[in-house]
C-alpha cells in the first residue's frame, strides 16, 4: 500500500511538472515569433522579389535606443511602445503576374498565424478574386497584445505580425519603420475607424 | 632507450594536439564572424575577395569623424562571381558561418538570384554590430560595422537640424507649398 502511495505521489508530481512545463512552453511560444509557414516557402518560390524582416524583443529594445533623445511626447510614447514589443515579423512577396497565390493559401496563412487569443477586426474581400485585407488583434484580458495584418493585392502579398502591447493610436509611428509597410498601418487605422462607427 | 621511445611517441602526438586546431582555424572551417563568412563564400563560389587597402586607417577616420558612432569597419569585395546564386543556399551558408549572437534581421531576395541582401545584427552592450552581405549581379560585398546609436543619432540630428532650419527659412508660396518644392 505504501509502495502504491509512493508511485502515486511520484506520478502526481510528474504530471504536475509536465503540465507546468507545457504551460510555460506554450506561453513562451505565444510570445515568440513563429517559424515560417510552409505556405510562405511556396510563395517565395513564385515571387520575383521577397523581403523578410524579423526583429525579436532584444533587437526592438535596441532600436528604441535610437530614439532615446526624442523630446517630443508622442515620440516618447511611440518609443515606449516599441521598447515593449516582443517581436516584429514582416514578409512581402512581389509577383510578376496577377494573383500568383490562391484563396486556399491565404486561408492557410490566416489559420497559421491565428490562435485562440486572436480576434478578427476586419475582413475586406474583393469579389471574384483572391484579394483582400485581414486585420486580427490578439486580446489578452481585454488588452491588445498583438496585431496581424494580411494584405493581399494583385501583385503583392504582405504579412505583418507584431507581438506585444500595441497602442492603436500610436500604430502610425510604426508605418515605414522595421519593414512594416505603410499600407498595412493604413489598413489598421481604417479598420479602427470602422470599428468605432 | 625507453626514454627515447617515449619521446618518439609523445612528441608527435603533442605536436598534433597543438597544431590540429590551429590548422583547422587557418583553413577557415571553424571560425565565425566576418572572416568566416568571407572564407565560406570564397570557397563555395570559388571566388577571391578583395580587401580594401588601408581599411584600418579608413575605419579609424570614420571612428573619429563620427565621434565613435561608427567603428570596426571591414569590407570585402568579391567581383566576377560566376553563375546564379541560390538565395536559400547563400542564406544557409552565411547562417552557418556567422556564428553565435548574430541574428538575421533583414533578407531580400530575387527569384533570378541576381540580387540578394542579408543583414545580420548583434547587440553588444551599447553598440550594435551589423554584417551585410549584398549581391548585385556578379558582384558581392560583405561589410561589417559596429555602430553606437546614441553617438550616431547626435551626428544625424546635427545635420537634420541644419536641414530643418534651412527648410524653415524658406518662405511658403501663396498656395502654402515651400518654394523649394517647385524647384
Amino acid at each position: 500500500m505504501k509502495r502504491f502511495g509512493v508511485w502515486a505521489s511520484a506520478l502526481g508530481s510528474g504530471l504536475a511538472l509536465g503540465i507546468a512545463v507545457t504551460g510555460a512552453a506554450s506561453a513562451v511560444a505565444q510570445d515568440q515569433l513563429p517559424a515560417p509557414s510552409p505556405i510562405e516557402k511556396t510563395l517565395a518560390e513564385r515571387a520575383t522579389h521577397v523581403t523578410e524582416v524579423t526583429l525579436d524583443k532584444n533587437m526592438l529594445a535596441f532600436a528604441a535606443k535610437f530614439m532615446d533623445k526624442d523630446e517630443d511626447k508622442d515620440d516618447q510614447e511611440a518609443k515606449d511602445m516599441i521598447r515593449n514589443l516582443k517581436g516584429v515579423y514582416v514578409r512581402e512577396y512581389e509577383f510578376d503576374k496577377d494573383h500568383s497565390y490562391t484563396a486556399e493559401e491565404l486561408e492557410g496563412l490566416r489559420k497559421y498565424f491565428e490562435s485562440t487569443d486572436w480576434s478578427p477586426m476586419v475582413h475586406e474581400r474583393t469579389k471574384g478574386v483572391a484579394e483582400g485585407t485581414d486585420v486580427y488583434l490578439k486580446l489578452v484580458d481585454g488588452h491588445i497584445q498583438g496585431l496581424f495584418v494580411l494584405d493581399a493585392e494583385a501583385k503583392e502579398l504582405s504579412l505583418v505580425l507584431i507581438l506585444g502591447p500595441v497602442d492603436l493610436d500610436k500604430i502610425s509611428s510604426l508605418g515605414g519603420t522595421f519593414g512594416i509597410p505603410k499600407d498595412a498601418v493604413k489598413s489598421v487605422k481604417k479598420a479602427q475607424k470602422e470599428a468605432g462607427k | 632507450m625507453r626514454q627515447s621511445t617515449n619521446y618518439a611517441i609523445f612528441l608527435p602526438l603533442g605536436l598534433a594536439a597543438v597544431m590540429t586546431p590551429a590548422i583547422m582555424l587557418a583553413a577557415g572551417g571553424t571560425g565565425t564572424g566576418f572572416n568566416a563568412v568571407v572564407h565560406g563564400i570564397e570557397s563555395r563560389y570559388h571566388a577571391h575577395a578583395n580587401h580594401i587597402p588601408f581599411m584600418m586607417l579608413i575605419s579609424g577616420v570614420a571612428g573619429i569623424a563620427t565621434h565613435g558612432g561608427v567603428r570596426g569597419l571591414r569590407v570585402a569585395e568579391i567581383e566576377h562571381l560566376d553563375g546564379p546564386v541560390d538565395g536559400a543556399e547563400l542564406n544557409a551558408l552565411v547562417a552557418q558561418h556567422v556564428g553565435p549572437g548574430w541574428e538575421r534581421i533583414i533578407r531580400e531576395t530575387s527569384r533570378d538570384g541576381d540580387d540578394q541582401s542579408l543583414i545580420y545584427a548583434k547587440p553588444d552592450g551599447d553598440r550594435m554590430g551589423l554584417l551585410v552581405v549584398d549581391l548585385d549581379h556578379h558582384e558581392m560585398n560583405v561589410v561589417q560595422i559596429s555602430i553606437d546609436p546614441k553617438h550616431l543619432d547626435d551626428d544625424i540630428k546635427q545635420y537634420s537640424h541644419h536641414h530643418d532650419k534651412a527648410h524653415d527659412d524658406v518662405k511658403p508660396d501663396d498656395d502654402g507649398q515651400d518654394s523649394s518644392d517647385s524647384e
